[in-house]
């Protein structure tokens, strides 16, 4: 059994376990073990972010509440526009944790072509699968220090694009901020809301670029 | 006399054994296989280009040239799926990790390029297109059918003679350039990058360019059939085509909107619906 072949089945195997050949090739290959060690420890910390019952509505709501106040999220209103569907709910909390989950597997994989692919990159300089999970998954909440750890990773990994990273997050947060700033002063403005989300948007793209490097 | 006619020759030999010392320090490797209908291609590059173009069959020949030592490639296949990733060795500068990649795939089959510098073009695919680039250009050339999507942080797009499929283009600070570019639905999404379409948007189709501070530029023919709807948050707006006063929507109204920076209209039977928005930037719409 070869390295592909016992990664493709490798959800399978982590969820109902393995047959003979695979438990032989994780035996013996290193490289697929420490793979499999890294989610399940990935998995592990997903635990201390994803509730395992779902939270009661009111938390929703809550929620739900400070985001309209914030205005990120708007109440679901008949618009007069002519070709967006209202997205209001689009940045709503049910939809963070598959998102969560989706980025915490491609953290997964950053991780594990990090310590096979690309020797050069400085492991022990490598922040914990947590903490980037957790500035990876905050996409509101992108604070500075999410930032600053992002391009800690591109410096880690890439040192030659740490400049570019660093003048487009420079660029997509003063997007950010302009939009927000003409939110706050007009709240009734669809367009002002979706240059908001577009500037959001651009910015978790970025993120992906740098912590996984988009990578298929 | 003889002493010149010496030194010349030694500095021809010398010229030459450096242009064969550069020469031997790159490598070309070529990869083929034989491959199914639609399969998947993906190609991950650190620093250098990536051109794909159709390769008339069923077979994918792909050719690597390695600028130095420092720069390995690692491929997997099997008749549905062929993936060739850039490993580098440790302290590569981007110079010493660039590899340039030619391939030539069946026309169908799915595409995956990424590479952070480089420039990565495709013509004539017809299947599902994806590029992601950091800082190097872009370019698709005549795709019909396929589905085309791109990213970059910086680097610029140019979308030329696409039909037919949907494209779906974010940049941050990249300029994009589309000509003749339709499809049933193209979504265009910049920060501080120029959008320029030059086109008559086909027809049925859905058309949103928007960018945050960059300026849009859309120029079309008087046989256009479109219902163009465009504002500017806190930029301004010029219309040079003669378009059908239609009622704006009411979001124009609202909020902050007025009307020197918001025009509405159709031209003809208004087929293609085409959205323009900017944030602050200047939206223009002219004649061909």
């Amino acid at each position: 059994m070869t390295c592909a072949e016992f990664q493709k089945a490798l959800p399978y195997i982590i969820e109902t376990g393995g047959n003979a050949e695979q438990e032989e090739h994780l035996r013996t290959c290193t490289k697929c073990s420490d793979l499999v060690a890294d989610l399940k420890y990935i998995a592990e910390c997903a635990k201390l972010l994803v509730p395992m019952m779902d939270p009661s509505p009111r938390v929703w709501d809550e929620i739900n509440k400070s985001l309209e106040q914030e205005g990120l999220v708007r109440k679901a209103t008949p618009r007069g526009r002519l070709l967006e569907p209202t997205t209001a709910s689009r940045w709503g909390p049910r939809r963070l944790v598959p998102v969560a989950a989706v980025v915490l597997a491609a953290l997964a994989l950053f991780v594990y072509r990090n310590q096979t692919g690309e020797k050069h990159v400085a492991s022990n300089q490598a922040p914990e699968p947590a903490a980037v999970a957790s500035s990876a998954v905050s996409v509101h909440g992108m604070s500075d220090a999410d930032d600053q750890q992002v391009l800690q990773q591109v410096s880690a990994q890439s040192p030659s694009m740490r400049d570019a990273y660093e003048s487009n997050l420079k660029q997509v947060n003063s997007d950010i901020a302009d939009a927000q700033k003409s939110l706050d002063q007009n709240p009734d403005d669809a367009d002002a809301e979706q240059s908001l989300r577009d500037a959001y948007e651009q910015k978790t793209m970025l993120y992906d670029m740098a912590t996984s490097r988009s990578l298929p | 006399m003889k002493s010149r006619r010496g030194g010349l020759r030694l500095t021809l030999l010398a010229l030459i054994s450096c242009a064969f010392v550069t020469a031997s320090a790159q490598t070309k490797k070529e990869f083929r296989y034989t491959v199914g209908p639609k399969a998947s291609i993906i190609v991950v590059n650190r620093f250098g280009p990536v051109s794909v173009r159709p390769s008339g069959n069923n077979q994918v020949i792909a050719t690597a040239t390695l600028h130095s030592a420092k720069a390995q490639i690692e491929d997997t296949h099997n008749p549905s799926r062929v993936e060739l990733r850039t490993q580098l060795l440790q302290n590569a500068t981007p110079q010493e990790g660039a590899v340039d990649y030619d391939l030539q795939v069946p026309a169908d089959a799915l595409v995956n390029v990424h590479s952070a510098t480089g420039t990565l073009s495709a013509r004539g695919m017809q299947g599902e297109v994806t590029l992601v680039g950091e800082a190097g250009p872009v370019i698709v050339k005549d795709t019909s059918n396929g589905h085309v999507h791109v990213k970059t942080l910086n680097g610029s797009v140019t979308l030329t003679n696409l039909s037919n499929g949907n494209v779906d283009v974010t940049s941050i600070g990249g300029d994009v350039n589309l000509n003749a570019v339709t499809g049933p639905s193209v979504n265009i999404s910049t920060g501080s990058g120029k959008i320029v379409y030059v086109g008559d948007f086909g027809a049925n189709g859905t058309y949103s360019l928007s960018n945050h501070s960059g300026d849009i530029d859309v120029t079309i023919p008087q046989n256009a059939s479109v219902d163009i709807t465009a504002r500017s948050v806190l930029g301004s707006v010029q219309n040079d085509f003669p378009l059908a006063q239609k009622a704006q929507p009411s979001s124009f109204a609202g909020g902050g909107g007025n009307q020197g920076r918001s025009f509405a209209g159709t031209s003809n039977s208004g087929s293609s619906s085409i959205q323009l928005r900017s944030f602050s930037g200047k939206i223009r719409l002219k004649k061909q």
